[in-house]
């Protein structure tokens, strides 16, 4: 078997910034990552989508770089950039020719440095995230579903329940003096990790980060709010309207195990067998053969990119003349299935075949034409999480060594009912014709 | 490590010199069936990334049936003379691969990607699919009530409305205005149809097979030879279409979803081909314009007035014609000033040359993001067919860079003059029609249609007002 192992250098500043680089000259061009350890669970209460506004406002000025003038040096290099809100981690990042390079880091570092940023700019990217709410989620055909409505149904603690997204009241409510709070509690050197892959070398790599933000001061340790759940004892259901689209659709969420755990590799693993694609069990049985649904897949998501509470989750748009009941009941029949009987030695080599394969193409992906997003990501959050970017090499050998056993005992032991919550999303009477 | 206080840098450090680009190893072959082969090196993963295309789509067979090339496609895995579509699924798990099969207007694709020592397999599977697709009954008659569902579901997207009625109206009664079939045409696919277009397109005079990945060119070339070798099958006849006229004089065609919360514009007009010799200067002047984070249109009307999260332009080249386009899904009440500004920065570019400055980071930008583009084994690949499918010449990648650098203010006021057409710009707005008519109107004579895609009276009968309840996009 082909192994794939990264090699790279891990320091850590003085001010307690973790830096990972990660030589590759293969190619001319360079990815650049900050990490922040602060998502959307454990933004403040009564500013639920806040933690995804402030990331709008980070493009909005430094103390050395006025609003516009990051997008403009960046995109003016030949770079590409971006930032994404996550449950537990925001990150900030960049692809440019690697002639840039330092160009960038210094981008970062004034940013971390000191945000500065005023009214109209709050007002400013309040309205685009609105749009951006509109466009992603209330304008669209079963919008934000599931993902924006089955934690509410599922969890009972508000870090892991709320609306991510905002509400628009909240996001109204949120003023600079918030945004410079977050920023001076999450936005510390302490709190993040800088990532550089590709065209550079690693002792430069890390002289560079010195260079840079070495002489950002470290903040106090961001204090992190508890986000565990209480035991649930039963079954959760909810119910959503859906304004456009015309197939009654369903999402049933099973609450994962605790991550880096063999139930968690065993997970992982029945989560391909369910959901691979047109062989997953779901798709198969659910669209291929019982022809019940018209689409019928999901999973863990992000599987490396969560360190808190979170679901595996099988998303079913189905035909009408099926009702709701008798839909779930033949999603029931997949999973007893595989309860009552396990899989076969065959169905799980497949498995780890592709888990493998699948794996090595997330180390090389890129995302929104930026190469090496998806390397850069796991080491982000191995680092953060973990204090251990190296996991990147030896994460797999936990997925390859599962058994049978152990996925039959993990169905048996996680995807029962009262470790679950299923949310229906139902279509409003059709209003097509009425218009017509 | 040590502290060391360095001064405070306040100014962003220049760019050092550039490194150049190393070229992945290339060949380039045809079989003696006519089979056309590209094969790039790149060895990042132990894995490759594939693509068998066919230089015929939807557009050739539309008189037959529209999308029954992507019909033809989407079955062609459900089955062959050896394998039950279950077999098939089952078996590319085995061996740790994606597969997909699609066909867009001028072009079928089987792509696929999978693990290196694999490789032999899946080259298997991908003749077998290629060559000996059996098309049983039952799995064509789940794929076509499936089909029914996707464009049902389809016609509740505001992007697809307004993408679906762009090119109805600047394609008129040319293949190219079609992008989805109707309900009615799907319900009216035949097998022997679907058994026809594969007879006509799957033939290795017809094909292109791109691979970039990692392996060792000689031995693939041979794994290549000994598996597609002995398949034989000619070109299908080309059937040129009449080309379609750009419509004159502005014109707004509004989409009404009652109900909608926010509004999606997508303006456009006839542009050209890939191989045109002005396909740079309109990529350049597009990228200025609204194909860049800091392009003009998207500091306007996103970073400056906050009217869209998701502003845009592009340029779509078909083999036969193309088109520019500029979309943004706006707030309701900023209809018409989102329009205004869009016309107000076309109009600039065809008035006002671009200050050098500005010109030389956009062109920075442009070969920036395609050296990015070729560091990925899918992005190689896709840079790769598209020069091959266009019939670009060979060196096209190697010399892009130079010709951006080439352009100057000049090249960019006339390409904007003769491509950004704003006289003649098309504009469709999807959305509430009792909350955005009344601004449409201000752009040209309105055309009413519904979701389905009826055309309504042109006076507002209802005023029933419905009540309801990442940092930039990248679709």
């Amino acid at each position: 078997m082909n192994r794939h192992l990264i090699a790279m250098e891990y320091a850590t500043l003085s001010n307690g910034l973790k830096v990972v680089i990660v030589p590759d000259a293969s190619a001319p061009v360079v990815t650049v990552g900050v990490y922040y350890k602060i998502g959307f669970r454990l933004e403040p209460q009564g500013r639920s989508g806040f933690a995804h506004l402030f990331e709008h406002m980070m493009f909005q000025g430094s103390a050395n770089a006025a609003k516009m003038q990051h997008i403009k040096l960046i995109n003016s290099s030949g770079g590409l950039l971006n930032g994404s809100t996550h449950y537990d981690v925001t990150n900030y990042y960049e692809a440019m020719p690697s002639n840039a390079l330092e160009r960038v880091l210094w981008l970062e570092a004034d940013r971390m440095r000191a945000l500065k940023v005023d009214d109209e700019n709050l007002r400013n990217q309040r309205d685009v995230v609105k749009e951006e709410v509109r466009v992603n989620v209330m304008n669209q055909p079963y919008g934000g579903f599931p993902w924006l409505d089955l934690p509410p149904v599922a969890f009972r603690n508000w870090a892991n329940a709320h609306n991510f997204y905002g509400d628009f009241a909240d996001l109204d409510a949120a003023d600079l003096a918030d945004v410079q709070a977050f920023f001076k509690t999450y936005y510390v050197p302490n709190n993040a990790v800088l990532l550089v892959l590709g065209d550079v070398k690693a002792d430069e790599g890390v002289a560079l980060a010195q260079k840079y933000f070495g002489d950002i001061p470290a903040g106090v340790p961001p204090p992190f709010a508890d986000p565990l759940e209480p035991e649930q004892k039963e079954e959760r259901r909810g119910h959503v309207e859906e304004k456009f689209g015309t197939l009654p659709a369903m999402a049933i969420g099973y609450t994962v195990p605790e991550r880096r755990t063999t139930d968690w590799c065993a997970m992982a693993l029945l989560d391909q067998a369910l959901h691979g694609g047109r062989a997953g069990r779901m798709y198969r049985d659910l669209v291929l053969e019982k022809q019940i649904a018209v689409e019928a897949d999901g999973g863990i998501d992000d599987i490396f990119g969560y360190n808190g509470p979170t679901q595996m989750v099988t998303r079913i748009l189905h035909k009408p003349e099926y009702s709701a009941e008798k839909t779930l009941a033949a999603f029931d029949a997949v999973i007893h299935e595989i309860q009552n009987n396990g899989i076969s030695e065959d169905e799980l080599d497949q498995l780890k075949v592709k888990w493998r394969s699948d794996y090595f193409s997330t180390l090389e992906g890129g995302r929104g034409g930026m190469p090496r997003y998806g390397l850069m990501h796991l080491l982000a959050c191995f680092t953060l999480f973990d204090n251990e970017p190296k996991l990147v090499n030896t994460i797999l050998d936990g997925f390859l060594a599962v058994k049978r056993e152990d996925i039959q005992a993990a169905a048996k032991k996680y995807l029962r009912p009262a470790n679950r919550a299923v949310v229906f999303r139902t279509p409003v009477k059709s209003h097509v014709k009425e218009a017509a | 490590m040590a502290t060391q206080t360095a001064h405070l840098i306040t100014q962003a450090p220049a760019l050092s010199p550039e490194r150049p680009v190393s070229w992945p190893k290339r060949t380039k072959t045809r079989l003696s069936n006519g089979l056309e082969v590209i094969l790039a090196e790149s060895h990042a993963i132990p894995k490759f990334h594939g693509q068998l295309s066919f230089r015929s789509g939807n557009a050739a067979v539309v008189d037959r049936g529209p999308g029954l090339a992507e019909m033809t496609a989407t079955c062609a895995r459900t089955g062959t003379k050896l394998r039950v579509s279950r077999q098939i699924e089952e078996d590319l798990r085995r061996i740790g691969a994606d597969l997909s099969s699609s066909a867009g207007a001028d072009t079928t694709g089987i792509g696929f990607a999978g693990l290196s020592e694999l490789a032999d397999p899946l080259l298997g599977l991908v003749d077998e699919l290629a060559r000996e697709a059996a098309f049983p009954e039952p799995e064509f008659e789940r794929e076509r009530r499936q089909k029914l569902e996707e464009v049902k579901l389809d016609r509740t997207q505001p992007g697809f409305l307004a993408s679906e009625r762009l090119r109805k109206v600047l394609f008129g009664d040319h293949p190219y205005a079609i992008v989805a079939p109707t309900e009615v045409q799907v319900g009216a696919y035949k097998l022997p149809q679907v058994r026809q277009v594969y007879q006509e397109f799957y033939t290795p005079e017809n094909a292109l097979l791109v691979m970039v990945g990692d392996f060792d060119t000689a031995a693939m070339l041979r794994s290549i030879e000994n598996t597609f070798g002995n398949w034989s099958g000619k070109k299908p006849a080309p059937n040129k279409t009449a080309d379609p006229a750009q419509p004159k004089g502005r014109r707004v065609y509004l989409v009404d979803v009652p109900g909608a919360v926010q509004t999606q514009i997508m303006a456009g007009c006839h542009a050209i081909t890939r191989k045109h010799a002005d396909w740079i200067k309109i990529g350049l002047t597009n990228s200025l314009y609204g194909g860049a984070f800091n392009s003009r249109l998207v500091m306007n009307i996103r970073e400056d007035k906050g009217y869209t999260y998701s502003p845009r332009s592009g340029v779509h080249a078909l083999r036969q014609h193309g088109y520019f386009s500029v979309s943004a899904a706006v707030r309701n009440d900023v209809v018409a000033a989102s329009l205004t500004e869009m016309f107000y920065e076309m109009d600039k570019l065809r008035s006002v040359p671009v200050p050098e400055a500005e010109l030389a980071d956009a062109r920075n930008y442009l070969t920036g993001v395609f050296s990015m583009s070729l560091a990925t084994q899918d992005g190689l690949l896709s840079q790769l067919a598209t020069v091959a499918l266009n019939d670009l010449p060979d060196d096209y990648l190697e010399t892009y860079r130079e010709r951006v650098r080439a352009l100057t203010p000049a090249d960019l006021l006339a390409t904007a003059r003769k491509y950004f057409d704003s006289a003649n710009m098309q504009i469709v707005v999807v959305g509430d029609r009792t909350q955005i008519e009344d601004q449409a109107k201000l752009f040209g004579d309105v055309e009413v249609y519904d979701a389905q895609g009826n055309r309504l009276s042109s006076s507002l009968t209802s005023d029933g007002l419905l009540k309801s309840a990442g940092l930039i996009s990248t679709a």
